[in-house]
């Protein structure tokens, strides 16, 4: 592990020096959204923007966009090629926070199952990007009203999971290598970089605390006597029923969930035959377990709604050894039914301990 | 890396009508494509998508499958539109199957309901093959109408082999059925139960009985209820369960039941493994 400090300006010049060689996406404050302080990413052209933020909370989207696209093509035929042919340029994304490199871990365990279990399948499309991308995380140094990852058992800053670390401070940050990957970012850049001092560590130290302290402050008024991911849920139907109410199905908690990792796979004509796409799914949808014949495990909103939290907070730790919502509050943040999913859990535990 | 989501060129090589709605074809893969019983593979229709189903020839027969199928969405009425020299893609097999070896020195109840029968199909060619390593097959098989009996031709012949017995039942009463009527279950009403008091009087013993059961869902709740009250054990009871498996390979979540994958935890689930789960069919 290497740590330097760098300026804004140097740092700027940074990610300048990576874009040469590779894609870079970093996040940019778009006036354009309803909410102008959330960011989202941007691809790095000519210069890395002025725009580029990396205080304050996660960006709208989890990085999964980078490894597992929302629409892809995973299979053209006819074809005897038994090979993928993975088109996975080098990509550097900056940005994903502790939440976001949590949810990969659901995402690794999924779609690279041979790092964890043996005699799975190994998906080439999920594997070949991920390998062939650079994670520069950031320490969360604002949360939203809506963060929630200290339920979840996390914290707002990583300490594994990334190449390349990112602490904000108010003079500047500090970069703190986690792999090989990691470290070959800092070489040939020396002339950007100073040491880090105890007042830089003790800045970091002070600030992680602090935002650490502010999200268990705003939650403390959603907590259980049991945590969140240590959690039962249990199957009282009227609780499920009540946290249902204002649900549409619109899949929007899906898409922007940083372990969402579920898809549908659409055939369709093209050139020279036919090819197969994958598409971000949502388990709201009442087609989703709809077999042919017409049978549906789960035909009502409410029991798609209580699998979709079960998965999250059961079924991920049952099959995977982990919870697999991160609490970013995406879900939350995205939600047209004003759904707090701190809440949905609240009541659904509560009611099942009175009965 | 290899490509999971390729389909294998297979040639349709013979279509057969085994009932109004029920068809079996027999593809040919252009490219290796072996299976066990009890194994699915995704069939895809060009263009139009892909389908879970279990094959219905014998396992050991290896250059060819054949697949059963019953016209009741859109890629299997695709299907119906085919012609042989038509090509479709297979990939697979995916699941568990059965474990064939559980089966060594049992007494094996197969009960199939509609075109549920045809995965069976595929176990009882294989069991067939070997069928001096176990001491009954009791096929038992419930249609809806005469007419829906899916392999009449092969029923017959079954029932001529060493240690099997053949029985059926039609839903509702017709005029050319002289044989049982009622839903399949009627077909465990006079077995005796497997408990001490009836040893010897039941062709089954509780220790070395096992079923294995394939048809409609709500077949496989009544079902699952009847063999364990006749004494089944609940290990012993291997249902072909039936939900999506849309990848196949344990990651699109399409076939999730709790945190178990149908498409790798099974298809193949004895009743003691889903015992948990509040209505598993």
């Amino acid at each position: 592990m290497k740590e330097v400090f760098i300026g804004r300006e140097n740092l700027l010049k940074l990610i300048g020096r990576w874009a040469r060689n590779q894609r870079v996406y970093v996040p940019v404050t778009f006036d354009i959204m309803n909410n102008p302080e959330t960011p989202d990413y941007e691809l790095v052209k000519e210069e890395v923007p002025e725009k580029l933020e990396l205080h304050g909370a996660c960006p709208a989207q989890s990085p999964k966009t980078f490894l597992f696209y929302a629409r892809e093509v995973v299979a053209k035929y006819p074809s005897s090629d038994p090979e993928a042919n993975v088109e996975a340029p080098a990509t550097i994304v900056v940005g994903p926070r502790a939440c976001d490199l949590n949810g990969l871990e659901k995402f690794d365990k999924v779609y690279w199952s041979t790092k964890h279990f043996s005699e799975e399948y190994d998906d080439p499309f999920y594997v070949e990007k991920r390998r062939n991308t650079i994670l520069v995380s950031v320490d969360c140094t604002a949360p939203k009203e809506t963060c929630f990852c200290t339920m979840m058992g996390g914290q707002p800053y990583a300490e594994d999971g990334f190449d390349l670390n990112i602490s904000p401070l108010e003079s500047g940050y500090i970069l703190t290598t986690g792999s090989e990957k990691g470290e070959k970012l800092l070489d040939g850049s020396d002339d950007l970089f100073t040491p880090v001092d105890s007042g830089h560590e003790d800045e970091r130290t002070r600030s992680r605390a602090s935002v650490t302290a502010a999200v268990e402050r705003q939650n403390a008024q959603y907590a259980v006597d049991v945590p969140y991911d240590k959690h039962e849920l249990g199957s009282d139907r009227d609780a499920w029923a009540y946290v249902t109410q204002n649900c549409v199905g619109c899949g929007a908690c899906n898409r922007v969930c940083p372990s969402c990792t579920c898809f549908l796979l659409v055939d369709q004509r093209a050139e020279g035959g036919y090819e197969r796409t994958r598409n971000w799914d949502t388990c709201l949808s009442i087609g989703y377990a709809r077999t042919g014949g017409g049978g549906n495990s789960r035909p009502n909103l409410a029991q798609r709604f209580e699998n979709r939290l079960r998965c999250k907070l059961e079924y991920s730790r049952d099959r995977y050894g982990a919870v697999s919502c991160t609490g970013c509050g995406r879900c939350i943040d995205v939600c047209m039914g004003r759904i707090d999913m701190r809440e949905a859990i609240k009541h659904v535990v509560t009611e099942m301990s009175k009965a | 890396m290899k490509n999971l989501y390729r389909p294998i060129e297979s040639v349709i090589e013979d279509i057969k009508q085994e009932s109004p709605n029920i068809t079996t074809y027999r593809f040919r893969p252009k490219e290796p494509l072996t299976f066990g019983a009890g194994q699915f593979v995704e069939l895809t229709v060009p263009g139009v998508g892909e389908a879970p189903f279990t094959p219905s020839s014998n396992p050991n027969i290896t250059e060819t499958m054949e697949i059963t199928i019953m016209d009741v969405g859109t890629v299997t009425h695709a299907l119906t539109k085919m012609k042989v020299g038509d090509t479709v893609g297979i990939r697979g097999p995916y699941g568990n199957g059965y474990n064939m070896a559980d089966f060594d020195g049992k007494e094996i109840l197969i009960m199939g309901g509609g075109v549920g029968l045809a995965p069976l199909r595929s176990l009882i060619l294989a069991l067939f093959d070997d069928i001096d390593r176990y001491k009954k097959i009791s096929i038992r098989y419930g249609a809806r109408t005469p007419e829906d009996i899916i392999f009449k031709d092969l029923l017959g012949e079954w029932e001529k082999m060493k240690n099997t017995e053949v029985l059926l039942t039609i839903d509702e009463p017709a005029d050319n059925w002289t044989g049982k009527v009622g839903v399949v279950t009627v077909l465990l009403d006079d077995l005796p139960l497997l408990t001490t008091a009836d040893i010897g009087k039941s062709p089954f013993s509780a220790e070395t009985a096992v079923a294995c059961v394939c048809g409609p869902p709500i077949m496989l709740k009544f079902v699952n209820i009847a063999l364990l009250e006749k004494g089944f054990k609940p290990e012993s009871i291997y249902h072909s369960m039936e939900r999506n498996m849309s990848c196949g390979l344990g990651k699109c979540g399409h076939c999730m039941m709790g945190e178990l994958y149908i498409c790798k935890d099974g298809p193949v689930m004895t009743a003691a493994e889903v015992a948990k789960f509040e209505d598993p069919f």
